[in-house]
């Protein structure tokens, strides 16, 4: 899934006004003799253990979307994601637990496509005393009774807030794809500018899911999980940008991100991956694809033009796929905060792939395009 | 018609003087009235807000009944589906540089956030979107956001120092708290760091979606859960008696102001009577009469009150403050902003004003309807049929305070209580016509003597003119009873407190730590061992809720306030203490008041592993609390509820010590060198007494209003009655009277009246003060107070009575000295 960038701003949308201030260049150079390291060096990834936290780096989140069907035959999409960002390197010698090293945030939404709804929800807290955490090692990741957590094979989510529920089993069905080279996503020309990025792309799920005032439903489907963490990925001339996470029914999965400049043009870095179904990851440079978007859609509540509808070509896999939001209004108006607002919702697919029809889904995520997002950064 | 008004108003003009004491009697009672009730509103309104802006959102806190929260519940908490929002609080005080406290809240932002949104977001005042100070606030253990009128107080601003007794903090920024409550926010890591907390919690505020499932879950646990609505209600519970005895005081007031308009009213109808004679003469009919007069009673009640509703509202500046500062000393923090200008303050004076005048003046204008132009024309003569009129009144009084003191009486609300005392002083003045008749030739008799002839001429000039003289006397009367009463009553209650301390407190040294601290565990041990220190009593005092309201609790050493204090008891004896030692407690007579427990009744409590039942042994007189203070053994407390802090130490030395100033200095050192402080009883105990004293500022301040009220009282009365009789004078100048003798006469009339208003003053100030110890305190605070007659009060009293009724006598005097003796017999 996306970018640093995109992550950074929901951050900020979670975080409110605290985190424009913790994230903000200025404050964060403050810090006399901070060590975080950088996603420079190659890495040797060891798995399921890199899916726990890597708090040397400052910046760390984990995402989990899927689009899955309850047993009435009802589609239904959720995000779960979890970001964890360093304050400092270090905690005081004190020993008080709620020292602040960390911030915790996250993330939860549900689409429900028939009903046309769509829910969001945010959270963020300090570790404290047992507030919220990430282990090392392992995927343990919770916020109060939010909760990402591996066991054997399978990863449970849980989450719950003002009567919408979810509780669900995830099995992966590929290995951890490694996303630009050998998990070195870049962002930007400068050193450092780049984190490690890799992907469950294809999680067989399987779990309840409930909806304020609704009955809970069982539910089965895919989902999609992304790990990304580094320390110095903020880019001042980005405008925001798009990013996409498909699955085809080919067994294909497809990521894309494209960073958008405030010229107008895109970031040479903008790039992708395509999954085959066998598990082998390709990687996609920016001229590998196109993206072109087929509609817009005006947010009646930011006033925000969003595309809404692409055709997205990768010439050398012969896909040439139409990708349409389930819902068109999945806009998260974060009220709270300093106007951070973007959209993140599921999505479907039809088209073609390897000269075949294919159908399918997934999730896309866009900034930028309602208020001017990259100048807070 | 216009004839008839224009004749009124006209007489108005004539008489300024006159006019303007009537105008201003009537706005002195209003005043009283207006600025009371927009000081109690105010205050009132800021501490709703003031509640309301730190309780934020939360609809529940959650807390132990005594001592710390273990913060590791919080992880309970979270995964809670019963609750939607939670944010823990510590919650202290903290002494500054300058010697006053301050509230220090340590919150963590990002929890807080969704509880209280003002705090530290931009919009109310805190800091600034994207400002590093944030950051610092998070990070650094010396950052705080000060309120913003403490940062103004203080002189600080973001950037610079603060120095308080646990270290120099720095301003990270401000925000505004609608109460100005001096209020400190911190990092919750650094709060606990800072006051030795850490791994605990004063409390847990939350927003709860099934309120009942997780009270009773937690309750059971030891835990107590109160809505945000309950902890109002405490709040306001604590204020009810405060806010009751204002509202009366003001009513009072009123009451006195009611009296003076009557007065007032009485004068224009009499005063007139041969203008109404020679305008109904010329044709005038009554009806024409009537309007007239009424129109200049509601002239004088309109105008008078509405100067009563702008001096009422600067009035209440004052009172605003003074009763805030006593609610802060009495029950918690409140600086109420003064009332916002309103034209409906001066509007609302008005309507009182013109209702008291209507009031007041219905008497006088049947009167002058009834009036035969005839015996009008025929000037002025004494009234007749006054001593019979003077008996009907009196029988209507004696039946007013027959039926009063049944009301006082018997057991009832505390609304009874007032209905009792308003009753009763009015009734009493019904009494004051008979008074002035039997008096009279005492008075006759004492001023001959003093005068000769021209004493016997004022005596009887009082007893002719009944009509007025005892309203004027009621009036007064009335006016120095309220400062009687209050005075004595305020007196006593002294009194009965130096008893109290004498007996109850009578350590030699008092050992008290810097506000929001407690005395080290070691200090305890270490003056408990020290030669010459026959015992030390570790004194803990905490709130705790009990049957929906807050009480106190205190935890003391039985053994050693068994043999060094004196306490008396209301129901028990000194045996008590040996059952304190095994466990039982003794009860405050206010708490025996207030839930109906006593000597061998059980208390059940919760502690902090559940309900406990206590079984009382004893009950004391107290004056600390009137909300009840429940005392037991600090070995029970601890057991009960784990809560080793101890808040001050009394030290019992041996008084055949020789060495006793050494011990003294050793105490002194120790308690130094733990950063706390030992001052001895004597200090102690006037401590306790000045803050005693200011929190009478309230009742001081009517006080002083009644006086100002009385003097106008009387003032107005003998001038109205002076100036009527104007023409007399000359007459009494025909008889070969010189103008000393005239203006002695006149000096002696008031005199007598004041005298007079002086001795049924004191009568009704003497009830007054009986009602407010004997029925009102026992009825609002649940304490006795037991009577103490002093002189104090009835001197003051005596020195109103005599600068007002000499005061009032000057005007009429000087202008008998100055005016030939012709021009005041002309008309006859």
């Amino acid at each position: 899934m996306g970018t640093a960038t995109t992550r950074t701003v929901a951050l900020c949308c979670a975080a409110g006004i605290f985190l424009t201030a913790l994230v903000s260049p200025q404050a964060g150079a403050s810090e006399v003799g901070e060590t975080w390291r950088e996603a420079v060096d190659k890495r040797s990834w060891r798995f399921p253990g890199d899916h726990g936290s890597h708090p040397d780096f400052r910046t760390e989140w984990w995402y989990f979307t899927g689009n899955v069907t309850s047993d009435s035959g009802r589609p239904l999409g959720y995000q779960l994601t979890f970001f964890r960002t360093g304050i400092r390197d270090r905690l005081p010698a004190d020993g008080n637990r709620w020292s602040l090293r960390d911030l915790y945030l996250a993330h939860f939404t549900i689409t429900d496509v028939e009903g046309d709804r769509f829910l969001w929800f945010e959270r963020s807290s300090r570790a404290g005393p047992g507030l919220a955490g990430a282990r090392e090692g392992a995927l343990d990741l919770w916020l109060f009774d939010w909760t990402a957590a591996q066991n054997g094979d399978v990863i449970r989510l849980s989450a719950r807030e003002e009567g919408a529920e979810l509780s669900l089993e995830l099995s992966p069905r590929k290995p951890p794809v490694l996303h630009g080279r050998r998990g070195i996503s870049r962002k930007g020309e400068e050193p450092g500018q780049a984190s490690y990025y890799y992907s469950l792309t294809n999680l067989k799920t399987e779990g309840t899911l409930q909806l304020p005032g609704g009955e809970m439903v069982r539910v089965k489907g895919r989902s999609w999980f992304d790990h990304e963490f580094g320390s110095n990925q903020l880019a001042q001339d980005q405008k925001g940008w798009d990013w996409f996470g498909l699955h085809l029914s080919d067994g294909r999965e497809i990521m894309v991100y494209r960073l958008r400049k405030v010229d107008g043009t895109l970031e040479p870095t903008s790039s992708g991956t395509l999954v085959e179904a066998d598990g082998t990851g390709v990687h996609l440079e920016l001229d590998d694809l196109s993206v072109d978007p087929t509609g817009t859609w005006i947010s009646p509540a930011s006033g925000g033009t969003y595309p809404s509808g692409w055709r997205i070509r990768i010439p050398s896999a012969g896909v040439d796929i139409d990708v349409v939001p389930a819902l068109p209004n999945q806009e998260l108006v974060t009220e709270r905060t300093a106007g951070v607002i973007y959209w993140e919702g599921a999505v479907t697919v039809r088209g073609r792939s390897e000269g075949e029809p294919v159908t399918g889904g997934g999730y896309a995520e866009l900034t930028g395009y309602a208020g001017s997002i990259g100048g807070l950064f | 018609m216009i004839t008839v008004l224009r004749s009124s108003f006209r007489s108005l003009a004539r008489r300024r003087v006159l006019t303007l004491f009537q105008v201003l009697g009537v706005a002195c009672g209003v005043a009283a009235v207006v600025g009371m009730v927009l000081a109690s509103r105010a205050a009132m309104g800021s501490f709703t807000e003031a509640v309301r802006f730190l309780q934020g959102r939360s609809t529940h806190t959650l807390m132990r009944p005594v001592g710390f929260l273990d913060e590791a519940i919080l992880r309970q908490i979270m995964i809670d589906p019963g609750v939607a929002v939670f944010a823990p609080v510590i919650d202290q005080r903290l002494e500054l540089a300058d010697g006053s406290s301050a509230r220090v809240l340590g919150l963590d932002p990002f929890l807080d956030g969704e509880v209280r949104q003002g705090l530290f977001r931009p919009a109310g005042g805190g800091l600034e979107e994207r400002d590093s100070g944030f950051l610092d606030f998070l990070l650094e253990d010396d950052m705080v956001i000060l309120e913003a009128r403490l940062a103004d107080r203080l002189g600080v601003s973001s950037g610079e120092r603060v120095d308080t007794e646990r270290g120099s903090f720095k301003v990270a920024g401000t925000f505004t708290h609608p109460a100005a409550e001096p209020l400190i926010l911190m990092d919750i890591s650094h709060a606990q760091e800072h006051f030795d907390m850490r791994g605990s919690l004063d409390r847990i505020d939350l927003v709860l979606k099934q309120p009942e499932t997780f009270v009773s879950m937690w309750s059971a646990a030891g835990y107590q859960v109160i809505s945000q609505g309950e902890q109002r209600a405490v709040y306001e519970d604590m204020l009810r008696a405060f806010r009751l005895n204002i509202q009366a005081l003001s009513l009072l007031a009123l009451l006195v102001g009611v009296f003076l308009v009557y007065n007032t009213s009485m004068f224009s109808v009499i005063s007139r009577r041969r203008d109404v004679g020679v305008l109904r003469s010329l044709g005038a009919t009554r009806a024409e009469i009537v309007t007239a007069v009424t129109a200049e009673v509601t002239f004088l009640g309109i105008v008078g009150g509405a100067a009563g509703g702008g001096l009422g509202y600067a009035l209440a500046h004052v009172l605003t403050g003074v009763v805030g500062d006593t609610i802060s000393r009495l029950y918690f923090f409140l600086r109420p902003l003064p009332p916002e200008w309103s034209w409906s303050i001066p509007l609302a004076g008005s309507l009182l004003g013109l209702l008291a005048a209507l009031l007041g003046g219905a008497y006088p204008l049947s009167m002058a309807a009834r009036q035969d132009p005839v015996a009008a024309l025929r000037g002025r003569v004494a009234e007749s049929g006054q001593e019979r009129y003077a008996v009907r009144a009196a029988l209507v009084g004696l039946l007013m305070v027959l039926v009063s003191s049944v009301l006082l009486a018997l057991p009832g609300p505390i609304y009874q209580g007032y209905v009792g005392v308003f009753g009763l002083l009015l009734g009493l003045s019904f009494l004051c016509g008979l008074i002035l008749v039997t008096l009279a030739p005492l008075f006759k008799t004492a001023l001959r003597f003093l005068a000769g002839p021209v004493g016997s001429l004022a005596a009887g000039n009082v007893r002719r003119n009944l009509g007025r003289t005892a309203v004027a006397v009621a009036a007064f009367g009335i006016a120095l009873s309220l400062t009687v009463g209050l005075g004595s009553m305020i007196g006593s209650f002294r009194q009965t407190l130096i008893w109290w301390m004498d007996g109850q407190i009578r350590g030699d040294i008092y050992v008290r730590p810097p506000t929001g601290r407690t005395i080290p565990a070691e200090l305890y041990g270490a003056l408990d061992r020290l030669p010459g220190v026959w015992g030390v009593d570790p004194y803990r005092n905490v709130p705790l809720a009990f049957r929906d309201s807050l009480i106190r609790l205190s935890a003391i050493d039985p053994e050693v306030l068994g043999e060094f204090t004196r306490f008396s008891w209301f129901a028990g004896d000194d045996s008590a203490w040996e059952r304190v030692e095994r466990g039982e407690v003794i009860v405050s007579e206010s708490f025996f008041r207030r839930f109906r427990l006593g000597r061998g009744d059980e208390v059940v409590l919760a502690g902090h592993e559940g309900q406990v039942t206590f079984t009382i042994a004893g009950i004391f007189y107290d004056y600390t609390t009137e909300h009840g203070l429940i005392m037991m053994s600090r070995d029970r407390y601890l057991e009960v509820f784990r809560d080793a802090g101890i808040d001050s130490l009394a030290v019992f030395l041996n008084p055949g010590d020789p060495r006793r100033e050494e011990t003294t200095g050793e105490i002194r050192r120790l308690a130094r060198t733990a950063g706390v402080n030992a001052m001895e009883r004597e200090r102690f105990h006037e401590g306790i007494l000045s803050v005693f004293d200011a929190t009478f500022a309230v009742t001081r301040s009517m006080r002083a209003l009644a006086i100002v009220v009385a003097f106008f009282g009387i003032a107005g009365a003998l001038l109205s009655l002076f100036m009527e009789r104007r023409r007399e004078f000359g007459i009494y100048r025909a008889l070969g009277l010189t103008g000393q003798e005239v203006a002695l006469m006149t000096l002696l009339e008031g005199l007598s009246m004041g005298i007079a208003g002086f001795l049924f003053g004191s009568v009704a100030g003497t009830a007054l003060t009986l009602i407010l110890i004997r029925v009102i305190n026992l009825q609002s605070f649940n304490w006795t107070i037991f009577f103490h007659p002093a002189a104090g009060p009835y001197a003051v009293a005596a020195g109103i009575a005599l600068l007002a009724s000499i005061g009032a006598a000057i005007y009429p005097m000087a202008r008998i000295v100055r005016t030939y003796p012709h021009l005041q017999i002309r008309e006859e």
